[in-house]
């Protein structure tokens, strides 16, 4: 992140308000991901020009509220306290005005100068909830502004609003608790003003302390009076109520929210059963919802396989004509394994990795986007729930299958350490787009769709036995599943092209240096003739354990930086175009390498982040793990293919 | 009472407690759902599988695990 002394604009919001689609409409294709300080979170931040000064605006990950759950919630908390922050801009869904208010209730507690965007206009008038966005901006005391974010609209109007107020902010009253809580309040925020000097609002940590929010618990140094003011409080609040007393505050905001909500907006129609309910009774229904979930599965791996195969297929042919001429023109010297592994490296991320990677993102993001994600979620946790995880657990592995490494830090959405640790070891087992590229490059080019989707299927079944055999070591109970089911949104194509691009250029920038450089190595150590070495030190374990080509053992050291690399690697290595690969290798042995390929190690990016996330106990037993599963697997292959035959 | 595993499909009902730990009730709270709270059970999945509430309070669809939908009481509002 930058240092500089911007004004900052942080958008909050509760999950699927539209907030990172209104923030990618302003950040348009600049837009940029970083870590901040203290954190591993990755934010996307950006610069943005509103009348002639510059603003940096941050998107924090959704939270429904500031007593969080899980460690995804609990960053936009820290942020809050950490870092600087100018302006908080609310996204709320309008149709969900009534819930979405708690949430801005608690901000209101914070003192930042706060502008509502008021989104999903469209939705809410179509739903028939007609809202009066003059009252709302008199019973809260902040800007309010309408916006579609989908369609762009009024985000201009909403940025010139959030300009005014960070110039000149609107002075709005925080919320009224319950008699009893308010004066507890007073009085600690009182005591804090003596004894902790923190450029932070003392009601708002008042208020957290009392909550028993851990985190300030431990992050504030307080003294010993303080820390027994705040016990007291909570007993005394106890008594009287009879509830722990973040939820006694939990509540009276909840009451409040529907006070205001009931003042503002009107159904002017009754609510027709409209095509979303009967939609849902198709989708979610008990039985006829899992068939149909795999038949969208199927297509939507038949559709990235449609795009993917033609287009590798006709990039595969410049390239060979290109590595011919370099052949013809270089000889045999340094000059033309430097030149043929630098091809190797570009074309090999143009014409293998591109053609699969950006359907797949595509096509991920249009079901997330439409909410079909979190009803696979629902369906999922029947099953997951055998095996001793809940269903939130399949929101990361379905973005494992895009890429491991956000799938781990997805695992931050798990209430429990165990069930993140259970996810965070089944997740490399899971073929993301770099292996999904080797089954569909391998496995379908060389033996057809349907073995493709076997070696799929069979891959699921097996992270089922694992995360068995997993839960024996971690018996205790999963917390158990608590998901919202969003409604249905016509997912809009521009959010998700942007989604897609700002995916696919963090993979140009990390994966593609790493592609070309490893490339240009292996060349480098063929023209050393160091590959042999290597081979026959690997020989034992390739040719003797899995039966294959020894050829490719020098392969898998780049499978543990990139698997895709491997596959490149592969033909590389057997001296082979995409077209003759099986003059040179069996059927079987396709089988088996992919296999092994696939399962053998976490590569490095996922290694890393599993040691940032989890610590390098389980990074180093998740690799044992997929090494272990690896050989049995690929060896039990072999085995039945011996018998077969 | 009843908790939500036995409660009938698709009629209104009032959350009258929430047995579960602090976890679990910080987790509804935060999403909205609350005592007093009127919902209603709209679907059941087979095997043991999760519970699919609406809150009518504020318009809310949440899948609920087993274990927790056991552990949350409502009773049946009459019209």
């Amino acid at each position: 992140m930058s240092k500089e002394n911007l004004p900052t604009i942080v958008f909050i919001g509760q999950p699927n308000c539209g907030k990172s689609t209104l923030f990618n409409s302003i950040a348009g294709l600049k837009g940029e991901v970083s870590n901040f300080p203290g954190t591993t979170v990755k934010h996307a931040h950006s610069k943005v020009n509103i009348k002639g000064k510059i603003f940096q605006i941050i998107d924090l990950p959704g939270t429904y509220s500031l007593n969080p759950s899980d460690e995804a919630e609990r960053e936009v908390l820290n942020h809050l306290f950490l870092e600087k922050v100018d302006l908080i801009i609310n996204i709320i869904d309008a149709s969900l005005l009534n819930r979405s208010l708690e949430l801005t209730l608690e901000l209101m507690e914070t003192g930042y100068p706060i502008v509502i965007a008021l989104n999903m206009m469209d939705i809410a008038i179509k739903k028939g909830i007609k809202i009066d966005i003059e009252k709302l901006k008199k019973i809260l005391g902040v800007p309010v502004v309408p916006v579609i974010a989908t369609r762009g609209k009024g985000v201009k109007e909403l940025l010139e609003v959030a300009e005014k107020e960070i110039r000149n902010p609107s002075k709005y009253k925080h919320p009224k608790l319950p008699k009893p809580v308010e004066e507890k309040i007073e009085q600690i925020a009182d005591k804090l003003k003596n004894n902790i000097d923190l450029p932070f609002n003392k009601r708002f940590l008042a208020i957290k302390l009392i909550e028993g929010e851990k985190y300030f618990l431990s992050k504030i140094k307080l003294n010993r009076k303080i820390k027994e003011i705040i016990k007291e409080t909570s007993h005394h609040l106890e008594d009287w109520h009879k509830l722990p007393p973040a939820e006694i505050i939990s509540a009276s905001r909840h009451h409040l929210s529907m006070k205001i909500a009931e003042e503002v907006s009107r159904v002017e129609h009754e609510r027709k059963i409209g095509w979303e309910e009967r939609l849902d009774e198709i989708l979610m229904h008990p039985v006829l919802g899992y068939p149909i979930m795999f038949i969208i599965f199927f297509i939507f791996f038949f559709f990235i396989f449609k795009v993917g195969n033609p287009l590798e297929e006709l990039l595969y042919e410049p390239l060979s004509s290109l590595r011919e001429f370099i052949s013809l023109k270089f000889g045999s010297g340094l000059i033309y394994y430097l030149t043929d592994g630098l091809v190797q490296g570009i074309g090999g991320g143009i014409a293998v990795v591109l053609p699969y990677f950006i359907p797949l993102i595509f096509g991920m993001s249009l079901l997330e986007d439409f909410g079909y994600l979190a009803r696979v979620g629902f369906l999922m946790d029947t099953f997951i729930h055998h095996i001793g995880l809940h269903g939130k657990s399949f929101a990361p592995f379905i973005l494992g299958f895009g890429c491991n490494v956000p799938a781990i830090m997805a695992t931050r959405l798990l209430e429990s350490r165990r069930d993140r640790i259970i996810t965070s070891l089944l997740i490399p087992f899971i073929p993301c787009t770099a292996r999904t590229t080797i089954i569909l490059a391998l496995i379908a080019f060389y033996l057809g769709p349907w073995a493709a989707l076997a070696f799929y299927v069979f891959n699921l079944i097996l992270i089922a036995i694992i995360g068995r055999v997993l839960t024996f070591f971690f018996p205790s109970p999963s917390p158990g599943l608590i998901l919202e089911i969003p409604s249905y949104k016509i997912p809009s194509i521009k959010s998700i092209a942007q989604k897609t691009y700002f995916k696919l250029k963090s993979f140009i920038n990390f994966a593609w240096p790493i592609l070309i450089a490893g490339s240009i190595f292996l060349s480098f150590i063929q023209y050393l003739g160091l590959d042999s070495s290597i081979n026959s030190f690997l020989s034992p374990l390739i040719h003797n354990i899995l039966g294959l080509p020894k050829e490719l053992g020098v392969t898998l050291i780049f499978g543990i930086l990139r698997k895709e690399l491997s596959l490149i690697m592969m033909l590389q290595a057997l001296g082979v175009n995409a077209e003759n690969v099986l003059s040179a290798i069996t059927p079987q042995q396709i089988v088996v390498f992919t296999v092994f390929l696939s399962l053998f190690i976490p590569c490095i990016s996922t290694f890393t982040i599993i040691w940032k996330e989890l610590g390098k106990r389980i990074a180093f037993i998740s690799a044992s793990l997929n090494i272990f599963v690896a050989l049995i697997i690929s060896v039990l292959v072999r085995i039945i293919f011996q018998l077969i035959r | 009472m009843l908790s939500l595993i036995e409660a009938p499909l698709d009629k209104p009902l009032r959350i009258v407690q929430f047995l579960g730990g602090h976890g679990m009730r910080r987790k509804l709270m935060s999403l909205g759902i609350h005592v007093g709270d009127i919902i209603e059970v709209d679907s059941r999945s087979l095997f043991g599988g999760p519970v699919l509430i609406r809150s009518l309070t504020n318009n809310t669809t949440v899948a609920i695990g087993r274990g927790i939908a056991r552990k949350i009481l409502v009773t049946l509002i009459n019209e």
